[in-house]
């Protein structure tokens, strides 16, 4: 293996663990849509933080070997492409953070749920399914979509 | 810079197999995270082995389509008369993998028959992780191409 082969193996691993990460993340949250008590919901809100670590780790490793890999394969930094992937990854992770972050409160509303009885809220139930952490966090699954596909066309490349 | 060139008509093949490839990491992960979980959320076994089952079958099936639909295509334009060993990694994954994802889908409809818990419900998270460390072989040997 070269050096090139080894920055696109860590490059990629990055990818998948984003993307992977990302899949995680939407699973456990589309059944948590389906949930009534608050401790399931807060199980399955759990869990996701792993997703969250996977998805942190991953848009590092993408970014980092990935700069690298511009600079060894010979592309330009300010090449639209390299550009436009830059932003979509930031925004993504931007978006994406900012639904967790209210998927976080969601989590810490249903703990408090559960301490005093488990029983099912019309609240809990309009957090879980409020739409703008919805469409936020389909929305940044969706930015990594397009992410990918910039990486394999390289429009203008 | 000429393994980052290729023919414009192998992106879109190359696109449904990268992205069937994360899906489907994605979704084992999931079953495997949930699967695990179960053991020591026994409360919460029956709803986690009912987050696998669904994983699997709305996930995991049409990912691992999405990847070898995605394989097979390129596989013939990129390599129509020669294969390279590395592209052999590959099929023993997708080929040997959708034996054991067949296993993992009977043992998951067991484990949420036996609501979550017993010998089925030990099995498929740990099925899923030696999925999981399959396709991180896959996709070493897809890049680097060692050979």
């Amino acid at each position: 293996m070269n050096k090139y082969d080894w920055l696109l193996f860590l490059h990629i691993t990055g990818a998948f663990l984003l993307v992977g990460g990302g899949v995680v993340a939407g699973a456990l949250n589309l059944a948590a849509l389906r949930r009534d008590r608050p401790s399931e919901i807060l199980v399955l809100f759990g869990l996701t933080r792993i997703a969250v670590a996977a998805i942190i780790a991953g848009s590092l490793l993408a970014f980092v070997f990935g700069l690298w890999l511009v600079n060894e394969v010979g592309y330009g930094y300010g090449d639209g492409w390299i550009v436009a992937a830059i932003v979509l990854l930031i925004a993504g992770n931007a978006i994406g953070g900012f639904a967790g972050s209210r998927d976080a409160r969601t989590a810490k509303f249903a703990e408090e749920l559960v301490a005093q009885g488990d029983a099912p809220s019309a609240e809990l139930q309009a957090r879980v399914r409020d739409p703008i952490t919805l469409i936020c966090n389909y929305g940044s699954g969706l930015i990594l979509v397009a992410l990918l596909a910039i990486m394999i066309w390289k429009p203008g490349a | 810079m000429l393994a980052a060139i290729r023919p414009d008509s192998w992106n879109l093949p190359l696109f449904v197999h990268v992205l069937g490839a994360m899906i489907l990491f994605g979704a084992t992960a999931t079953v495997a995270i949930a699967g695990f979980a179960a053991r020591s959320r026994g409360a919460h076994a029956e709803l986690l082995a009912r987050v696998a089952l669904k994983t699997f079958l709305f996930a995991i099936i049409p990912s691992w389509i999405a990847m070898r639909v995605g394989a097979g295509w390129i596989e013939g334009k990129e390599f129509p008369n020669d294969e390279p060993g590395w592209l052999g990694v590959g099929f023993a994954v997708s080929e040997g993998g959708a034996l054991l994802l067949i296993a993992l889908g009977i043992l998951g409809w067991v484990s949420v028959r036996r609501h979550g818990i017993g010998r089925a419900a030990a099995a498929v998270p740990i099925l899923a992780g030696i999925y999981v460390v399959a396709l991180a072989i896959a996709w070493w040997a897809m890049s680097a191409k060692p050979g």
